[in-house]
């Protein structure tokens, strides 16, 4: 069935159930992915897409209820089981369909374009055999995969908002296995497909599965730690949530009531994005309120907490245009777009200069259960390299490195100066420079 | 769901350009789940999944195709993408199938659908008030109960057609305790394949008290210290350190491309003879079990290791074909966007042969993990890591002050031969696995087992 004619159903249906105040959210996705294994595809993908979510007002309450089958009798059952949902909620919050706001910013052209399946499969097979020609030790397990796609979102609702946006990605990815006598070892490089990338994925994979090579284990003590690009930027991703209006009004951020106060170091500037040319990008959130660039923390103060309509309305602030939603599945949830530390001057030589007798950390796992957003605490298996003598030298490995992310905002004492950005997950992407932070916990050997 | 016809011809063109096999899987599942937050109901969240996923072999090579659009006409464009990535059109192939029954092991009394949700937000809100009346300290608490109600389809070229309908029911709570400018946090999260009637068998004021009483031993604990040590860990949830350390390295997914640390050790001596390890998806009503698995294959249960000797992998479709060896009813996904793969069920080390009590009188000094929380591991390297969501320090075989923040790491093929005491209150616990076909519940599960030697993070 047609979104036209989806719509038109529901709209009826509301009537017949004396909803006014009714809002739809509807996605449609498509994409395609290859995964190479030995010199050919081993799997090849395609996915199609689409459902919607349909919310409404009553008796002063907001329901809601999503639905993949678009079929007139499951869309008349979604109308009722919104409006069901709605009597049982329980919290008093201002219940808002947004009007719209008076300007949408223009969006940066996607640099992302669909690629055909067939240059899928190409790209896949000729990364595959560019890694497997970086070295002999590369071997079996190694895996290349390339995937594109698009997703288009429309919103619509009772006080005439009518909005839709449409963006395509494509990415691609190298692991590469290289086995020395006894020892495996891999790295996972990802990237957006573009010529620059692609030559520079599979060495950059083999390179850093071979640098963990004969990794050793280092005594459990007080180190100076330089957390790499790809790590900091993961590190705000797990913490995101204490940016949350909505974290912070229920207690689950401990930066609630700090907005305009001092919680990082001075170098520590955090910006939010929608506008970021290289990212998926979306002129207006989940609700319909046009999205904007900010300073989230600015000199290690901070500036704003993220807002949605109803935390914005509660704090008698404008909403920030984070009111998002990943999918037609989910409810609304405040996200950041492109969420970044700005770089420092130093480069990361001379970062790594910095340090006599320290760490550089290049790899940590299992972040979903060894860290709390709301403590703030994390104990995080991780990797990376000794640095002696402001010198990376040889890998170390099986260590944890643990501590508390609101200290080690303030514990930052310099950035490096280029800032990596991730792949998106939706609209959101994190991006960090390399930081070095003093005297962090580690347990080893 | 599908008429047989309509499924058989597009099967067919799934296998017109050659394929040695094709398969489709079809699902319509109600998620709900009410939360509560701040002590009301804050949210429901209602949704209807509902697509079709269609699978072509030639070998090893697979192609996997997906849509929400479950017409005709929307299944047989899927088929023919399929078809077309796989190979060269050649004659339509013809696919009879022959409809079997599935034997229902998990039986539901009490279908979540049929219950208000009025009854369900009593249930949650028992919980909650719960935990938020144990200590004038606990300052927020959510809670989820969260019910599924799932009817899939699988019919391939071998003529297998089944439909099974699997129900499961969970409440989760967790609980922030808080004191000058500290947040603490506790935990609880049972769950079964069970409907409403899950709630008999589980008082949800013990949950909210259990989670609230684990926050505020974290809110007195001191820091864990960091180092080597000996480590005891309780039952239940406990059994993630299995899981995670070596459950995901017998996966097929890892071991049928050579990335596994267990790669080639059939027969051989990988742990300690004290540990016996089982993935078993026929535990009647238990979290993760299943009639059928998402191939259609019935699941059983499977001995992994039998007094440390390696007996046997998780094996897939996929994997039975590149190891050469038969399927094992461990083929799960997400839903019909994932292409399936072998994953986990039920699993734990079985009990052993030790007295709990002797495992704690044993340890000079140590720490006794009394609740894990998550992990990860690098199947390659069998590196793994797992946090610890309540914890003691054990001196001279006492268990002693709590400490938090801890994690355990260290690697797979060696924690096997370190778990020296196996002891004899084997309990399972529910949690959620992500791998590449997307999440599924799974129980993990062990008695009291003692590790002679693991590195504690902590500070």
């Amino acid at each position: 069935m047609r979104l036209d004619e989806a719509k038109q159903i529901l709209i009826c249906e509301a009537k017949r159930l004396g909803l006014a105040e009714y809002e739809i959210f509807y996605m449609k996705e498509s994409g395609c992915s290859a995964e190479t294994l030995g010199d050919e595809i081993s799997s090849f993908s395609s996915s199609e897409a689409g459902g919607l979510c349909f919310r409404c007002v009553c008796e002063g309450r907001i329901g809601s209820a999503s639905s993949e089958l678009l079929e007139e009798e499951a869309l008349r059952e979604l109308v009722g089981r919104a409006r069901d949902n709605a009597l049982c909620i329980e919290k008093d919050d201002p219940a808002i369909f947004y009007d719209g706001s008076a300007h949408y910013a223009d969006v940066p052209p996607s640099t992302a374009r669909a690629l055909s399946s067939a240059e899928i499969c190409d790209t896949a097979l000729a990364l595959q055999r560019a890694t497997y020609a970086e070295s002999d030790e590369v071997g079996e397990g190694t895996q290349s995969f390339v995937f594109s796609g698009g997703f288009e979102t429309s919103l619509y609702n009772s006080h005439g908002l009518s909005l839709s946006h449409r963006v395509t990605y494509n990415g691609a990815g190298v692991q590469a296995v290289v086995r020395r006598g006894e020892e495996a070892e891999d790295a996972y490089e990802m990237g957006c497909v573009t010529e620059d990338t692609l030559s520079e994925l599979p060495a950059r994979a083999v390179r850093a599965a071979q640098s963990k090579l004969g990794a050793v284990e280092i005594p459990s003590g007080s180190y100076d730690v330089i957390f790499c690009p790809k790590r900091m930027r993961e590190m705000l991703s797990v913490f995101c949530s204490v940016f949350s209006a909505k974290a912070a009004r229920y207690g689950l951020s401990l930066l609630a009531g700090k907005e305009g106060q001092a919680i990082a170091a001075p170098c520590i500037t955090l910006i939010d994005d929608p506008m970021r040319e290289g990212a998926l990008c979306t002129p207006f959130d989940g609700e319909g309120v046009a999205t904007y660039r900010k300073s989230v923390i600015e000199q290690g103060v901070l500036k704003t907490l993220l807002y949605d309509l109803v935390h914005a309305s509660l704090a008698g602030v404008a909403p920030t245009g984070n009111g998002q939603r990943g999918s037609y599945r989910q409810s609304v949830a405040i996200a950041p777009y492109s969420f970044y530390l700005e770089g420092g001057s130093d480069t990361l030589d001379e970062l790594i200069g910095r340090v006599k007798d320290g760490i550089y950390i290049t790899e940590m796992k299992g972040f979903h259960a060894g860290a709390d957003s709301v403590t703030g605490d994390f104990s995080i298996e991780s990797a990376g390299f000794r640095i002696r003598d402001g010198k990376l030298c040889e890998p170390i490995r099986s260590f944890t490195v643990a501590g508390n992310f609101f200290d080690l905002l303030k514990g930052v004492e310099a950035l490096s100066d280029t800032v990596s950005f991730g792949t998106p997950t939706s609209f959101t992407t994190y991006g960090a420079p390399a930081a070095l932070v003093r005297g962090m916990s580690v347990a080893g050997k | 769901m599908i008429k047989q016809s309509i499924l058989e011809e597009v099967l067919g063109v799934a296998m017109r350009s050659g394929a040695d096999f094709a398969e489709l899987y079809a699902e319509d599942t109600r998620n709900n789940a009410v939360t509560f937050l701040d002590g009301r109901v804050d949210a429901i969240s209602d949704g209807r999944i509902s697509g079709a996923g269609i699978r072509a072999f030639m070998g090893t090579r697979t192609v996997y195709a997906s849509t929400t659009d479950t017409t005709r006409a929307g299944l047989l464009a899927c088929a023919a993408a399929v078809a077309d990535a796989i190979g060269r059109e050649k004659d339509r192939g013809s696919v009879r199938l022959s409809p079997t029954a599935v034997a229902d092991r998990h039986a539901v009394r009490l279908l979540p659908c049929d219950v208000p949700t009025k009854r369900k937000t009593d249930l949650l809100r028992a919980a909650c008030t719960a935990a938020c009346a144990y200590d004038e300290a606990i300052s927020q608490v959510q809670g989820t109960l969260a019910d599924v109600d799932h009817t899939i389809l699988v019919a391939n070229s071998e003529g297998l057609c089944k439909t099974d309908r699997h129900i499961r029911s969970r409440i989760v709570v967790s609980a922030v305790a808080s004191e000058g400018g500290e947040n603490q946090s506790g935990f609880c999260g049972p769950g079964g394949g069970m409907g409403m009637e899950f709630f008999d068998t589980v008082d949800p004021a013990e949950v909210g008290v259990h989670a609230a009483k684990q926050a505020m031993v974290n809110l007195r604990a001191g820091y864990c210290p960091a180092g080597q040590m000996t480590v005891a860990i309780e039952n239940g949830f406990g059994g993630v350190i299995f899981h995670e350390a070596c459950g995901h390295s017998l996966e097929a997914t890892q071991v049928g491309v050579g990335m596994s640390e267990m790669c080639g050790k059939l027969g051989q001596k990988i742990a300690n003879e004290k540990v016996t390890a089982i993935d078993d998806g026929t535990i009647p009503h238990a979290w993760g079990s299943v009639n059928i698995d998402d191939e259609g294959n019935p699941t059983q249960r499977n001995v992994l290791i039998e007094n440390g000797i390696l007996k046997g992998y998780m094996i897939d479709r996929l994997g039975s074909r590149r190891m050469g060896m038969p399927m094992t009813g461990n083929s799960r996904r997400e839903s019909y966007a994932f292409e399936p793969t072998s994953r986990m069920t039920n699993t734990f080390i079985d009990n052993g042969p030790d007295k709990n009590e002797d495992i704690i009188a044993s340890i000079e000094y140590g720490l006794y993990a009394k609740e894990m929380g998550g992990g990860s591991v690098n199947p390659l390297t069998g590196a793994f890591n797992f946090s610890v969501r309540e914890g003691y320090i054990v001196r001279n075989g006492v268990i002693c002050e709590p400490v938090r923040g801890a994690s355990l790491i260290g690697t797979g093929s060696r924690i096997l031969q370190d778990i020296d005491m196996v002891g004899q209150n084997l309990a399972t616990g529910q949690g959620v696995c992500g791998s590449s076909s997307g999440s599924v519940p799974t129980d993990v599960g062990q008695p009291l087992i003692r590790v002679s030697k693991i590195t504690v993070g902590g500070r």
